[in-house]
């Protein structure tokens, strides 16, 4: 029926004596949205950041296409397919926009200009951005500099796209232009892992929720069975903290 | 006064030939040696930078390029340009049997492998300063650690140690003065051959220290110039956009 894409099994990572991830296995098939979410210092972002290889586990397996990615050694190849989005941004502060979008398409994926271009144009359209292709990033607000680093990521047509809160940086009413961009992508059937603490969003966009606490994941499911019916007191505990916050 | 003035532009008019000779040679050795330091200076700083490899092999060669590095680094930086002059010019006579080193030469590569020395640390600084989400993100699209080198810190490294080089190079324009110890043409020899001719000390080195001064001043002018270049326009154009069509305007970044 459906078919993974990627899985984790095992994960562990820790930084010295800290141990922030312990034990993580989940899987992910090829269309799924799936949320990550729950309170902060869990590991969400440790877990985005070991798939995408930015932190080396210190055990376990990251199993993607079949293949376990922390024996591979072609590292760049794998990320050129598993994209991330990153909370801070990261675009390259001495391009322009368009730049920003054509230079994996060049380097990375060896495109001739025209092509790397036509590319870039088509998905900074899609984000909305097209009219700011001259601009640097830091003629931008956060929430066009975050439509620009979706739009870098999704023109590498990637199998995957991790998003790391990808509006926390943001102010609140920004949040709103960079969720629904996620929201139109995510119906196109694009494979992703969004870290966020937006929960009417992860309810929204997702089809499957992960609630990690504490290092591991806690407790996994629908929106429908985290959201409206959480097994576990930690799932429980987090939403109803929750909602009181919001 | 005007005794002093007259004998100013006497000297000016009639050693013109040997000041602007002067002139040619510090500008020579002072725009290649600092050229060739910063070339020094980038190929040290993105060695230095280079993350831990887990191969054992190659995490050893590095670590003995990296004490190579810091050894002539600390030497040059911790010893006067002047006092390296005589010991290299003169450590090859010595080596040679007395053969010495063509001056011109001479003199570029005493001024380069110093200023490397000052260039290593400038752009190992300007490396580690770039916030480590510029790799990140150049990591994240499937660039290998020489690419996001390349395209993304290094242009914005150099942006940012501009000033330092042109430090460097004003440095470099007064420093060639000391290579007159091993006798190179350049400026300040000129000068002191023309005041013993004239005996008008005085006169003969403001003349030199006005020419010093329009050098050092026209090149940070033009570093600045080049500064502002590589910041691009403050402005930039909005094309169609979707809520005026027909229209493309300027935003202008606010100050």
């Amino acid at each position: 029926m459906s078919n993974t894409i990627l899985s984790v099994k095992g994960l562990k990572k820790s930084f010295g004596e800290n141990s922030v991830l312990k034990d993580i296995n989940f899987s992910v098939n090829s269309g799924d949205v799936t949320c990550i979410i729950g309170s902060s210092g869990s590991g969400k972002s440790t877990m985005l950041r070991c798939i995408n290889l930015l932190e080396e586990p210190t055990g376990g397996e990251i199993i993607y296409n079949g293949r376990n990615i922390l024996e591979t050694k072609n590292i760049p190849a794998y990320r050129a397919k598993v994209e991330m989005v990153f909370q801070s941004f990261n675009l390259f502060e001495n391009m322009t926009v368009l730049k920003n979008c054509m230079i994996g398409l060049r380097k990375v994926l060896k495109l001739d200009k025209e092509n790397a271009k036509k590319t870039a144009m088509f998905y900074l359209e899609k984000v909305g951005m097209a009219p700011y292709i001259n601009a640097k990033p830091r003629q931008l607000s956060g929430g066009q500099k975050q439509r620009v680093a979706i739009a870098r990521a999704l023109a590498m047509k990637p199998d995957v796209i991790l998003f790391d809160e990808p509006t926390s940086a943001l102010d609140p009413q920004m949040v709103g232009e960079v969720l629904d961009v996620i929201k139109n992508i995510a119906k196109e059937g694009l494979t992703m892992i969004i870290v966020t603490h937006e929960m009417a969003f992860a309810r929204d966009v997702s089809n499957h929720v992960v609630f990690m606490h504490d290092g591991v994941i806690c407790e996994e499911g629908t929106p429908e069975e985290i959201f409206t019916n959480p097994q576990r007191p930690e799932t429980k505990a987090f939403l109803t903290r929750f909602m009181k916050e919001n | 006064m005007t005794g002093f003035f007259y004998e100013v532009i006497n000297i000016l008019v009639k050693y013109r030939g040997y000041f602007l000779q002067g002139v040619g040679y510090t500008m020579l050795i002072a725009l290649v040696g600092t050229t060739i330091g910063l070339v020094i200076g980038l190929i040290t700083g993105i060695i230095r930078t280079i993350p831990k490899s887990k191969n054992p092999v190659i995490r050893v060669i590095l670590k003995i390029i990296n004490i190579i590095i810091s050894v002539y680094v600390e030497i040059f930086r911790g010893t006067p340009m002047m006092v390296q002059a005589m010991v290299i010019f003169w450590g090859y006579a010595f080596m040679n049997d007395g053969r010495t080193l063509p001056l011109i030469p001479a003199g570029i590569f005493i001024v380069s492998i110093n200023t490397g020395a000052y260039m290593a640390e400038i752009v190992r600084g300007g490396i580690i300063s770039i916030d480590n989400g510029q790799f990140e993100g150049a990591y994240s699209i499937g660039m290998n650690h020489w690419q996001a080198m390349i395209n993304v810190v290094l242009p914005q490294t150099m942006r940012n140690i501009l000033p330092a080089i042109s430090n460097e190079f004003v440095i470099n324009i007064k420093d060639t003065s000391v290579l007159n110890v091993i006798g190179v043409t350049e400026l300040y020899f000129f000068t002191a051959k023309i005041s013993k001719m004239t005996w008008s000390i005085f006169e003969t080195y403001v003349v030199a220290c006005v020419i010093y001064f329009i050098l050092t001043f026209s090149i940070t002018r033009i570093l600045k110039f080049i500064e502002h270049k590589i910041d691009g326009p403050s402005s930039y154009i909005i094309h169609h956009s979707s809520t005026m069509p027909d229209e493309s305007f300027t935003a202008k970044e606010g100050k």
